[in-house]
């Protein structure tokens, strides 16, 4: 992985943790990093539309992040333009 | 060399010389001295051969290129620019008002000469002489070959085998340009991120607002006035700037309409056409029905204005339907507009689950899968044996890109503008097709291919020629 690769990541990982702490009302310290992998998305929507979005039908190279909190893993996705939170009780968001 | 030799050799030479004189004119007395001596050192071709005709420019050396003045500049102008640059204007194209064949004569390249004379205000448009191959090796039919310097690399347009690939699993269009390479009469308006209308192989082929069609107003959108949609529209910001800051739709675009044969980058579809740019979508690739759906409406609009839209090439969309989107694309189709829709990529069937715009059952819409270079259905490619239609390459895509540069893709937001522009040959043969009978020959003209039965109402990938009569 190449450092600019890394420092995307490390950047993405501490607003996914910001992101959140603040939905779930929670200290950024109860939340712990789990796998972080590479992907290929669907779309330039990383495969997570928000509402009402249109997206490039292009295959999009980016990064799953899942985060752990309360007992519950939830998914972020990445690549060097945005960050997205996938699937979040039903809904995905733009961060 | 002996006396006798030297009597014999310069006996030859003005033998040719005065072929050449009485049978090209004076005008043309450097050229004929060339090619003398081209044959010369080339024993073994004669300039009888057809091969040799067909293959080759007239002149090897010399830099040929179309430049068309603009109305109003006079002969002695076009002769004292043409005399500053050292060049010979060759021929004069009578059936179009100041375009001119003009020889370089310093040795520059064609991309030199081209970009000499377009720096000038009284010129047009200026573009090299495309070297064309004709040959007959293909079967019996005859083929043309892109001289541009990675289409060997654009296995959709012409699928050697190469990289594993499967000859032949392309779109055939090196056989549709013996029949026709597009016409800057077709406008085909790629909806997307934008376009990037400086790109080097882009910018010959980038619609151009007529000075008799007024400039584009939308009093809700555009309160200050009409906008000077001059090269298209911006959705995101309301404004006369498609520029691209994605990428996507450069990509796109290139594939429908980069310029021919002209010895850069790659080659579109359509060597010749006009790419009508619109930004609806942002840096991110992403954007908001409601403005996909004002890009569609500037397009009815600007066909309703007189612009020769015809196409509208559509490489996005989700799993979300929306009526009023719906609603505006049935009206495109009351305006002859085909509308040509990617899949989607989720791997998924779209009888079951649609994907949107694709997916709405309307007369004009056209639902394109994604193959890859072994004429596979792409594995992310969505499909539908009764809502998705064709296919087209989808795979290791390589078209234009931001700052001028060129990659890959992949995707069914790259088969998309396959079958955009193989709509829009058709239409450079046939500009009143209509768009029903449009969208019919499309599907009628594709390549049966095992893996696409059962899996788009076709059967199979689009294919060029067919759609265009070479075969």
């Amino acid at each position: 992985m190449g450092l600019i690769e890394q420092q995307t990541i490390a950047e993405a990982l501490v607003r996914a943790r910001s992101d959140l702490a603040q939905r779930l009302g929670v200290d950024e310290q109860q939340i712990t990093e789990g796998l972080v992998e590479q992907a290929e998305f669907p779309d330039a929507a990383l495969g997570a539309p928000i509402e009402d979005e249109m997206s490039a039908q292009v295959i999009t190279p980016g990064w799953r992040i899942h985060l752990k909190a309360n007992g519950k893993t939830y998914e972020y996705r990445a690549n060097a333009r945005q960050l997205r939170l996938f699937n979040f009780n039903g809904k995905n968001y733009r961060v | 060399m002996t006396r006798n030799n030297i009597w014999v050799h310069l006996t030859i030479a003005l033998a040719l010389v005065l072929i050449a004189a009485f049978a090209g004119g004076v005008r043309h007395w450097k050229k004929a001295s060339r090619n003398a001596s081209q044959v010369a050192s080339h024993p073994e071709r004669k300039p009888d051969d057809p091969q040799l005709n067909a293959n080759e420019p007239d002149d090897a050396e010399n830099a040929e290129v179309l430049v068309r003045f603009r109305s109003g500049t006079t002969r002695e102008t076009i002769d004292r620019i043409t005399s500053q640059f050292n060049d010979d204007v060759e021929d004069r194209i009578e059936s179009v008002d100041g375009l001119d064949v003009i020889e370089d004569e310093d040795g520059n390249s064609a991309a030199e000469v081209v970009a000499q004379y377009r720096a000038l205000p009284e010129v047009e448009y200026a573009e090299a002489n495309s070297k064309i191959t004709l040959d007959h090796e293909d079967a019996g039919r005859k083929h043309v070959h892109a001289d541009d310097e990675m289409f060997f690399r654009q296995w959709g347009l012409s699928n050697t085998g190469e990289n594993g690939g499967k000859a032949g699993a392309d779109i055939s269009a090196m056989r549709a340009w013996a029949v026709t390479r597009g016409s800057d009469q077709v406008v085909v308006a790629v909806l997307d991120s934008g376009v990037d209308y400086t790109h080097p192989d882009l910018v010959n082929n980038i619609w151009t607002r007529p000075e008799i069609i007024k400039a584009y107003q939308d009093d809700d959108l555009t309160s200050d006035g009409p906008v000077d949609d001059l090269h298209g529209f911006n959705v995101v910001d309301d404004n006369d700037d498609p520029m691209d800051n994605n990428g996507h739709g450069t990509h796109c675009a290139g594939i429908i309409g980069a310029e021919g044969g002209n010895g850069i980058g790659i080659a579109g579809v359509n060597w010749n056409v006009k790419i009508m740019p619109l930004r609806f979508m942002d840096g991110d690739g992403a954007g908001t029905t409601k403005d996909a759906i004002e890009a569609i409406n500037y397009v009815i609009d600007r066909k309703r204005a007189g612009v020769n839209v015809r196409i509208i090439s559509a490489s996005w969309g989700s799993t979300t339907r929306s009526r009023a989107l719906e609603d505006v694309i049935r009206k495109a189709h009351e305006e002859g507009i085909l509308f040509v829709a990617a899949a989607g990529n989720a791997s998924s069937d779209n009888d079951q689950t649609p994907h949107y715009p694709s997916s709405y059952n309307l007369g004009n819409v056209v639902s394109v899968a994604a193959l890859n270079r072994n004429d596979q259905l792409a594995s992310f490619s969505n499909y539908g044996a009764k809502s998705v239609h064709v296919a087209a390459p989808g795979e290791e895509i390589l078209s234009t890109w931001l700052e001028h540069s060129f990659s890959e893709k992949k995707g069914t937001s790259m088969a998309t503008p396959f079958v955009a522009g193989v709509a829009a040959l058709i239409l450079s043969q046939n500009p009143k097709m209509s768009v029903d009978d449009l969208r019919a020959k499309l599907l009628k003209s594709v390549d049966p291919v095992p893996s696409l039965k059962g899996r788009v109402t076709s059967g199979g990938r689009i294919n060029a020629a067919k759609a265009v009569g070479a075969e």
